[in-house]
């Protein structure tokens, strides 16, 4: 029985160093980042949240029933892609322990100088104290933290520069951590949603009970000549609001883009505009029961009885008078609607409708658009986790300086020698290679020599 | 002719007449030529800053709302960022192609002028002089880390090809960066006859030896720094970029959350940032690992800056998004 438990036991051992062995590969990782950027480069490819179709319509079958089978029309929220980042964050989490923590310098050891890529070999002339000194000196005044040590009967010079930098992995791995800390906080937490409301109207958020009511928008438009023709820029959108938040009591604020307006925490974003719309539909003058109560923004439809339907497709804000036809000027300065109708799910005739006036439809039937009203259309988000966001970015951002910008490095430096002539050993590791210091070590030697102030210097290979 | 056309010009004339001079440089490399190119360098960088202040000062628009301006920045960021690792590092040999594409850049961004056009309100905000100078530049940045991986491929291959046969080929296939200690031979590079320092040499054999026997090519070859130096200067380059790509996405998902609300929606754009972003962070976290130092980590860095140009033109051009203020 006990040797069953331990056979378990090992054999559970075995398992666990296997799965750390392979999430502490740097190669696993980035093979994790390899499938994370792919996924990611076919939400940039392929359209991301349309309908069905959209994508028989827009691609080849074969490609359309892949995109829907595999969930790749909603790439970004699919259980492969959610499982690829927290395949990453585990890597990086084990990594962070198996790797980057237990990450140390080498001791203090004995090394032969001439066996380091990056080392030369400075004659010095003078007593030794002084020698030992003036290094000691050049060292400390140019960042290095420099120790002393006896080994193996000789005196040797260590100095380390930037070792905290080791940590500069560290310090981006926790950042990512953050973050993801973040965005899980604000699933868990967090909300957000979008509203449309019609000028004098009033809305209530369904989430906070929040009241608004869109006493103005205002929108403007400059007709700009450019090489490709007039272009109607849109300048700004502005939204004169009333709302009610917790507290009951009312006040008044402008929401535009880039100006958001927060209410209790929840915070309401300047996102759309558009002009909703009064049908009338009669018949042999007379106004059916079809017809709509209220003003219907674009995409909205009412049924006019059996399987066919009227949509409200588009706002058009100029027509031109002379031609009958929609021109590029969005500014309703003389406004109609384009109108469609469907049977069933097959869209049938389309027609535009000026405002104020009305259309035939055969058979004693007329639709007529007496008004319309500008809507303002807005996004809401409650994301308590928006902070955490913020300074795991920060965090990441740091570390990443750290770890590029920081190079740690070790010096072993030897004096060899008798007589007021000695020969002064100098070697220099890194922990990325040994080229990427090399102009660095060039430098530090030349200046050693001058530091020690001697005239005569020899080759050392 | 308007003050900022006349900038124009002076840049593109400057960056056509100084990539052929630089391109003469690194064929010849003859000292004149990289005496003449690099002012001119200075001189369409400067002109090309001066263009872009000056369109703002005239319009009071701030320059960097359109595909036009972000390309200039692009070619004016390109030409700066080569210029500080000319002079830290003796980049010279890279000025030619670097200066071209800074040329083809500000060419290509003339096609999409439209004159001076006031911003959409998404675009109104202070961000925007923060976030597109800082994500142009690193798109800079990668555009030098590519310019440089080419070349060193184009030494790398040189080698092989050279050592194709001979008994120096091993070494020549030994990946930059973890070439054996006992391969080392002694140069002075100080201006100091007196200080010889060992140092790991001597990844081209096959050149060298090729060089000796008269090939011109190889003597050519054997004058661009080597394989190891040129890793070590894609890394430092990508190392500039990396970071600047972090804080630009970081800035643009701040600038989005107070623009749109969310500070990320999975636009395209977004997207094409975020695999460019992890492609060059697989760069630097396969560049710790010896065996793919070198080579390897010079393809990754030209396919990074294939994503940083997806990202950067064919996101703006061809895939419509929130992103897409290209006239």
């Amino acid at each position: 029985m006990a040797t069953a438990a331990e056979h378990l036991r090992a054999g559970l051992q075995e398992t666990v160093d296997d799965f750390l062995r392979l999430f502490a590969s740097v190669y696993f990782a980035v093979s994790l980042f390899g499938v994370w950027g792919f996924l990611t480069l076919i939400g940039v490819i392929v359209e991301q949240g349309k309908t069905q179709d959209f994508y028989w319509a827009n691609y080849a079958p074969p490609l359309a029933r892949l995109i829907l089978r595999l969930d790749l029309d909603n790439i970004y929220h699919s259980a492969a892609y959610v499982g690829i980042i927290a395949l990453i964050l585990t890597s990086l989490a084990v990594c962070t322990f198996k790797r980057v923590i237990p990450a140390r310098l080498p001791p203090l050891r004995t090394v032969r100088i001439d066996h380091i890529p990056l080392h030369a070999t400075i004659p010095v002339e003078g007593d030794e104290r002084e020698i030992r000194s003036r290094i000691e000196r050049f060292f400390s005044s140019t960042g290095w933290f420099v120790r002393k040590r006896e080994l193996g009967g000789e005196e040797w010079t260590f100095a380390d520069r930037h070792n905290w930098a080791r940590r500069g992995v560290l310090v981006a791995h926790i950042g990512f951590v953050i973050i993801a800390a973040g965005t899980t906080w604000y699933w868990a937490r967090g909300f957000s949603g979008e509203t449309a409301i019609l000028t004098g109207a009033t809305e209530t958020i369904p989430q906070t009970g929040a009241q608004i009511k869109l006493d103005r928008f205002n929108y403007r438009f400059d007709p700009i000549q450019t090489k490709a023709g007039l272009v109607y820029q849109p300048i700004d959108y502005v939204s004169q609001v009333q709302y009610v938040g917790k507290d009951g009591v009312a006040r008044s604020a402008t929401i535009r883009v880039n100006h958001p307006l927060d209410i209790d925490g929840t915070l309401y974003y300047q996102a759309a505009y558009g002009f909703g719309a009064q049908f009338v539909l009669t018949k042999d003058g007379r106004v059916t029961p079809f017809s709509p109560t209220g003003l219907l923004k674009e995409g909205d439809s009412f049924s006019v009885g059996g399987d066919r339907a009227l949509e409200y497709e588009q706002f058009v804000g100029t027509v031109d008078p002379k031609t009958g036809r929609p021109t590029a000027d969005p500014r309703p300065n003389n406004p109609a609607v384009v109108v469609r109708m469907i049977a069933g799910d097959t869209p049938m005739a389309s027609g535009l409708i000026p405002v104020g006036s009305s259309i035939d439809l055969g058979d004693g039937y007329r639709l007529s658009v007496p008004r319309y009203a500008i809507y303002s259309g807005f996004q809401y988000r409650y994301d308590p986790g928006m902070p955490l966001v913020g300074i795991g970015a920060f965090v990441l951002l740091g570390g990443l300086c750290i770890a590029f910008y920081f190079l740690p490095a070790r010096l072993y430096v030897k004096l060899t020698g008798s007589d007021r002539k000695w020969s002064l050993g100098i070697a220099a590791t890194t922990v990325k290679g040994y080229e990427v210091f090399e102009d660095q070590f060039r430098e530090l030697v030349a200046a050693l020599r001058r530091a020690a102030n001697q005239k005569e210097t020899k080759a050392c290979s | 002719m308007q003050l900022d056309q006349i900038l124009l010009a002076i840049a593109i004339a400057a960056y056509v007449t100084g990539a052929l001079v630089l391109i003469a440089y690194f064929l010849s490399r003859n000292e004149l030529m990289q005496r003449i190119g690099m002012p001119l360098a200075i001189v369409g960088c400067v002109a090309q800053f001066a263009e872009l202040g000056t369109r703002w000062a005239i319009s009071g628009i701030w320059p960097l709302t359109n595909l036009y301006g972000s390309l200039s920045l692009f070619s004016a960021m390109g030409v700066l960022i080569f210029l500080i690792f000319g002079f830290r590092y003796r980049l010279w040999f890279a000025g030619g192609f670097v200066l071209l594409i800074a040329a083809i850049a500000l060419g290509y961004a003339t096609t999409w002028n439209e004159g001076f056009m006031p911003p959409v309100p998404a675009l109104q905000s202070y961000w925007i002089k923060i976030h597109v100078p800082l994500v142009v530049s690193s798109y800079a940045a990668f555009m030098l880390s590519f310019v440089v991986s080419v070349l060193y491929l184009i030494k790398y291959y040189g080698e092989q090809h050279f050592a194709n046969g001979s008994a120096v080929k091993a070494a020549a296939a030994t990946p930059a960066g973890s070439i054996p200690i006992t391969v080392q031979s002694t140069y002075s590079a100080l201006g100091d006859d007196e200080i010889v320092i060992g140092t790991p040499r001597g990844d081209s054999p096959a050149i060298a030896a090729a060089a000796e026997r008269g090939s011109a090519v190889a003597q050519w070859l054997a004058t661009l720094p080597s394989l190891a130096k040129l890793d070590v200067m894609i890394y430092r380059v990508v190392g500039v970029g990396l970071p600047l790509l972090t804080i630009g996405i970081i800035t643009g998902a701040m600038w989005a959350k107070e623009s749109w609300g969310a500070y990320w929606q999975w636009d395209p754009k977004e997207t094409a940032a975020l695999v460019s972003w992890i492609v060059y962070a697989s760069y630097m976290h396969l560049h710790t690992r010896n065996a793919w130092r070198g080579m390897r980590s010079a393809w990754l860095s030209v396919f990074g800056f294939a994503t940083i140009m997806f990202c950067y033109l064919g996101v703006n051009i061809w895939i419509s998004g929130l992103h897409s203020y290209k006239v």
